[in-house]
Formats: C-alpha cells, sequence, structure tokens
C-alpha cells in the first residue's frame, strides 16, 4: 500500500479514538485513551506480514476504532449512574458556596448594567479638584440650597479672602432649547462662569474653558441625557449653534453621566463672563480653598467673613464637597463596621464548638473550615456592597443623599443578617466534613428540664456525629455539643454511599 | 447476591475467554470473535460489578519489549462463582472457549 496512504489511514484511526475519547469524562480519558492505543496497536502487529499493509487490515483497524464510540458511551453512562448513587451534593460546603457565588455574580452583572450603579460605582467619573467648597450664606442650613446672590459673589470676587481663591458662580432656569428634536420642554439650565470647570477640573477639554472664546457665541456644554433625548446622541451636533432661551451659543461638549455631583440638577450649562451674570440672581459659589483655608477647616467646614460693601453682617460658610464625591464605598465600610457592632444583639457569635468527647479535629480539617468561614464572609460582603449598590443607584443619575441613605441602610441590613446567616449556618455545619446536619428530632421532655436534658438532635448524615441543642440553656448544658460517632455507626448510613 | 447474578451470553463468554487467560482486550476478541465495540463495554460493566478486575501492566516490562503497556483484566471471587453458574446456564460455554485444563485433557 502507498506509504502516504497508509499514514492517512493510521491518523484517521487515531483521529476516531480521539473523538470517541471525547464523550469520556475528563477525569477518565487519559487512562480510556491509553487502552485503546495500546489495544489499536497490539491489534495491527497481530495481523500476519503479509496482511500488514493491507486494505483487509485497514479496514479491520478501522473498525476497531470505531468499537471506541460504543466503549466511550457505554463508560460515559456508567460514570452517570455512579454519579447518581453518589452523595447528594445537598447540604455541602460547596453547595453553600456555589448558591453565594451565583448571588454575587448577579449582583456584579446587574452593577455593570445598570448605569447608574456603573456610574457611582467608578469616583474617577465624578472626580473633582481637591480642597473645593461650596459658599452658601449663614442663614441658610440646607446645603443645597443656592442662596448667594450675583451681587455677592461678584463682591466676593472684588475682594481679598485669606481662605479661599478662584471662585465661580452658576444659577438655574428653566430654559427651551432650539433647534431640538421636542421644542416645548423646558430644560434646567445652569448659567455659570467660565472658570466654573476649570475650577472643577474632570474631563480636560471642559477645563480648557476658562476665558471667553473668540467665536463670540458663549459655549454651552451639554448633559448626556439631554445630548440623548434632544439630539439622539448624534455626535456632529459639537460645534453647533443652538438657541439656550434668548441666547445664542455654540455646543462645546457633552457632560459625561454622572460627572456633575454639585448642588442643582441641570441638563445643560451655559458658559458666561462674569459680566452677564444677574446681580440679583440667588445661586451658586463654588472656591477653592487656600492652604490658609484648608487650616481653618473643621468638621469640612469653612467660616467665611463676607466682608462685603452692602451688608457687612452676611457672613459665608464653605461646605465641603467630599461628602458628594466619597464614592459608594466609604459608606459602605461605615456600614460593614455597624453591622459588625450590632451583630452580637441578635445572635451568638460562638461557633459551638463543644463536644462530648475529647474527640479533635485535625488540624488541616480546621484550617478548611476556617477557609470554608472566611470565604462565605468575603462572598457575603460583596454581595452586600454590589446588591446595596443596585439598590440603591440603580435609577440615579447623580449626587442624591437619599440614595446615600439607602446604600447605607441596605448594606447594613445585608451584612447584619447576613452574618448572622453564616454563623447559623456555620454552627449546623460538621467541623469534618462541613455538611449540615439534618433530620432533627426532639429528645426528652421539657417539664423535665432540670431532671434529664431535652432539646433537640440532628444528624450528619455523613455518618460522622450527632449534634445536640438544649432546648432550654442551663448551667451543665448551656451550648450546642457535638457526639462523634465512631466507625461501629457506619452500617446506618450505608445507604447513603458514604460515611 | 452476586452468585445469583445472570449474565448474557456474550459476558458469559467474555468472563469464559478471561478465565482461559486472555487477559486484554484484544486476545478476548480474538478468542469470542465479537466486534471491540461489543467486548471492551462488556468488560466495562463487569468491572463496574465486580466480576473483573483491571490493572495496569508495569511500564518498565512493555519498554522493554518495545511496546505500549497492556491493560490487563483478571477474574474476582465474585466473577469465578458467576462464572460457574453461567456455565450451568450455558452448557456450550466451556465447548465454545475451552479452558486451559480441558485443552490439556
Amino acid at each position: 500500500m502507498n506509504p502516504p496512504l497508509r499514514l492517512a489511514l493510521g491518523g484517521m484511526n487515531r483521529v476516531f479514538l480521539h473523538c470517541a475519547s471525547l464523550l469520556v469524562s475528563r477525569d477518565q480519558r487519559v487512562d480510556w485513551r491509553r487502552e485503546w492505543s495500546a489495544e489499536l496497536w497490539h491489534m495491527r502487529r497481530s495481523c500476519p506480514p503479509s496482511e500488514l499493509f493491507s486494505w483487509k487490515a485497514e479496514q479491520a483497524a478501522a473498525a476497531f476504532c470505531l468499537g471506541a464510540f460504543q466503549d466511550a458511551f457505554c463508560v460515559r453512562g456508567i460514570r452517570r449512574e455512579n454519579r447518581e448513587v453518589a452523595p447528594s451534593q445537598h447540604g455541602s460546603a460547596g453547595e453553600c458556596l456555589f448558591w453565594l457565588a451565583g448571588l454575587l455574580a448577579l449582583s456584579c452583572i446587574l452593577a455593570c448594567v445598570l448605569p447608574g450603579v456603573y456610574v457611582e460605582s467608578h469616583p474617577a467619573h465624578y472626580q473633582i479638584n481637591p480642597g473645593l467648597i461650596l459658599l452658601q450664606s449663614d442663614l441658610f442650613t440646607d446645603s443645597s440650597a443656592a442662596t448667594i446672590t450675583g451681587q455677592q459673589f461678584l463682591d466676593l470676587k472684588a475682594s481679598r479672602q485669606r481662605g479661599i481663591d478662584g471662585l465661580a458662580f452658576y444659577r438655574m432656569t428653566k430654559e427651551t432649547l432650539s433647534p431640538g428634536l421636542h421644542a416645548k420642554p423646558k430644560w434646567a439650565v445652569a448659567h455659570a462662569s467660565f472658570n466654573l470647570f476649570a475650577l472643577l477640573g474632570g474631563p480636560e477639554s471642559f477645563a480648557a474653558v476658562s476665558s471667553e472664546p473668540s467665536g463670540g457665541l458663549p459655549p454651552v456644554v451639554l448633559s448626556d441625557e439631554l445630548w440623548k433625548r434632544e439630539f439622539n446622541g448624534n455626535p456632529k451636533v459639537i460645534g453647533n449653534v443652538v438657541r439656550v432661551g434668548r441666547i445664542a451659543a455654540r455646543v462645546f461638549g457633552v457632560l459625561p453621566r454622572g460627572s456633575w455631583r454639585l448642588p442643582g440638577r441641570a441638563d445643560a450649562w451655559l458658559l458666561q463672563p462674569n459680566t452677564e451674570i444677574s446681580r440679583s440672581a440667588v445661586g451658586y459659589v463654588v472656591a477653592h480653598t487656600t492652604r490658609f483655608g484648608q487650616a481653618e477647616m473643621y468638621d469640612d467646614r469653612l467660616h467665611i467673613n463676607a466682608f462685603v460693601t452692602d451688608d457687612p453682617d452676611a457672613d459665608l460658610w464653605g461646605v465641603s464637597f467630599d461628602e458628594r464625591t466619597r464614592g459608594p464605598w466609604t459608606i459602605f465600610r461605615f456600614a460593614v463596621f455597624l453591622a459588625f457592632l450590632a451583630l452580637p444583639a441578635i445572635t451568638s457569635v460562638s461557633l459551638g464548638e463543644s463536644c462530648f468527647s475529647s474527640h479533635r479535629p485535625s488540624l488541616a480539617r480546621n484550617l478548611y473550615r476556617w477557609v470554608f468561614l472566611s470565604t462565605k464572609i468575603v462572598l457575603l460582603l460583596s454581595i452586600a456592597y454590589f446588591a446595596s449598590l443596585d439598590l440603591s443607584y440603580w435609577n440615579a443619575t447623580g449626587y442624591s443623599a437619599l440614595s446615600e441613605y439607602a446604600q447605607l441602610a441596605s448594606s447594613f441590613f445585608i451584612c447584619l443578617f447576613g452574618m448572622r446567616w453564616i454563623l447559623l449556618d456555620q454552627r449546623e455545619r460538621f467541623p469534618v466534613c462541613l455538611r449540615r446536619v439534618t433530620h432533627p428530632a426532639q429528645v426528652g421532655q421539657a417539664s423535665r428540664t432540670f431532671l434529664a436534658w431535652n432539646g433537640t438532635e440532628l444528624m450528619c448524615t455523613s455518618g460522622h456525629t450527632l449534634l445536640h441543642v438544649p432546648g432550654l440553656p442551663t448551667s451543665w448544658f448551656g451550648t450546642q455539643r457535638w457526639m462523634y460517632l465512631d466507625t461501629s455507626w457506619k452500617f446506618l448510613f450505608a445507604g447513603t454511599g458514604v460515611g | 447476591m452476586v452468585s445469583q447474578m445472570k449474565l448474557s451470553h456474550t459476558a458469559a463468554m467474555i468472563l469464559q475467554a478471561i478465565d482461559t487467560g486472555c487477559v486484554y482486550g484484544f486476545s478476548i476478541m480474538e478468542m469470542t470473535g465479537l466486534p471491540s465495540g461489543t467486548v471492551y463495554p462488556a468488560m466495562r460493566r463487569l468491572e463496574r460489578d465486580e466480576l473483573i478486575s483491571s490493572r495496569w501492566e508495569r511500564q518498565s516490562i512493555a519498554d522493554a519489549e518495545q511496546r505500549p503497556a497492556r491493560k490487563y483484566y483478571k477474574l474476582t471471587a465474585a466473577g469465578r462463582v458467576t462464572l460457574e453458574g453461567s456455565r450451568k446456564r450455558y452448557p456450550l460455554l466451556q465447548r465454545m472457549i475451552p479452558s486451559e485444563e480441558a485443552k490439556s485433557l
């Protein structure tokens, strides 16, 4: 026979065996393939020399290799039968971790899919320059209220302040925007100083708008939502002239979703020179604190003496933006701290170590048990972080104190009750096999508490132990106890295939 | 329980072949005339039922003879008992595959 043809047929036989081996489970595959390869080799050598390279021999070899598929199916079937007989995974440590990991994956996916959560969980999206404060009148306590008039801002800017520099002003109005897809609705427009974005930092291109453009038309920055709703997300709108109320402006750019963390929800920011600022309009003033101002700050607040001409007694407070830009991680850490503080109030933190005999699990088993407990806690904290973000910020478009409170509350409760469940679950897991004890049985009579023990007896389905939980804790039986079963009990659990 | 196990004729032939000294898959095929797609699955089931057991030949032996190592099969005690029962059930079994003792006679 032609040697290349013989090689090709030999290769085909090996392909048959390889394909058949894919039907066999991975852990049996190497052994199975080794046996069939050896058998094929011996089969080829068994042919008489005259038939060694003949069509008949090749046909026999191919038929031999095709039989491997039937064998592979058989091995696979036996494997499946064995798996059905194998002890159930119900209540095992693996099952517990599987469900926790599943919950974590779900909350992570939601955090990536929900736009509000995605923005909130990436503080880089809304970071502003450090040392910025919001100036407010001493007479107001609401940190999100507009309290400074345009005149006050101009006076502040003209006067020399030790604690602050780099002031910017903005005020909120409702204006129409044209040409847009929808002519009627009015959008929230912030009339702001040119240097607002330069002061805030953020996107570099916006920071560049700090002086009046040479073109004459003031720049307008659109919010992501407005850009999508009024301009269908068309990137060509950048540079076009639009009319904001009565003012013609050139679209400078689109502010990414979630970037605006300052008070006042704005859909567009019209940047104007300070000479255009209405002196009677009330708005917000953002300022940068000097080194002296930062040293003077107390509890994230800075007191500023407003040496203004018309009202010498109107002092101001500078409130730090740290609260608005700190991100969810700080809140989460605080919630976890509170939950761990509150935990002893709702459950015992004991792991139920006491046992009837002197039997102690090996060091490796003890380590395994602690690793399992630690893994559960890590998974729970991760779930609490992402789930609280999902619940609190699923529809958030910017900073919201309500969302922060929601995150604090949801993180706290998930951590608190999750930790309670983890401790209860750990107490009901046998320290050796980490399976949950089952089949609770009431033992004894409650009326005889002080004569004999009564309570609940639970059993490890692997036949390792019994767990005795007292119905009424007494001085001589205060906490649950494990009773290790020796090998003489094995026959009772023979049906489970374990023990 | 095992002694009462009733085997198919094919399985009984394979047990008989192993008993006669055909201790690896291809030799059983040659002895019984059954195709590979029948012999190997039947041997898996016999092994599952603990009527036969398998072991790998030592690699050093195979290397010395310049061939791949074989997987050898042998009857277990339960397998011998079952084979005795099968011989009664299939009287022609020993004629088809005579044992070593029968051959020497």
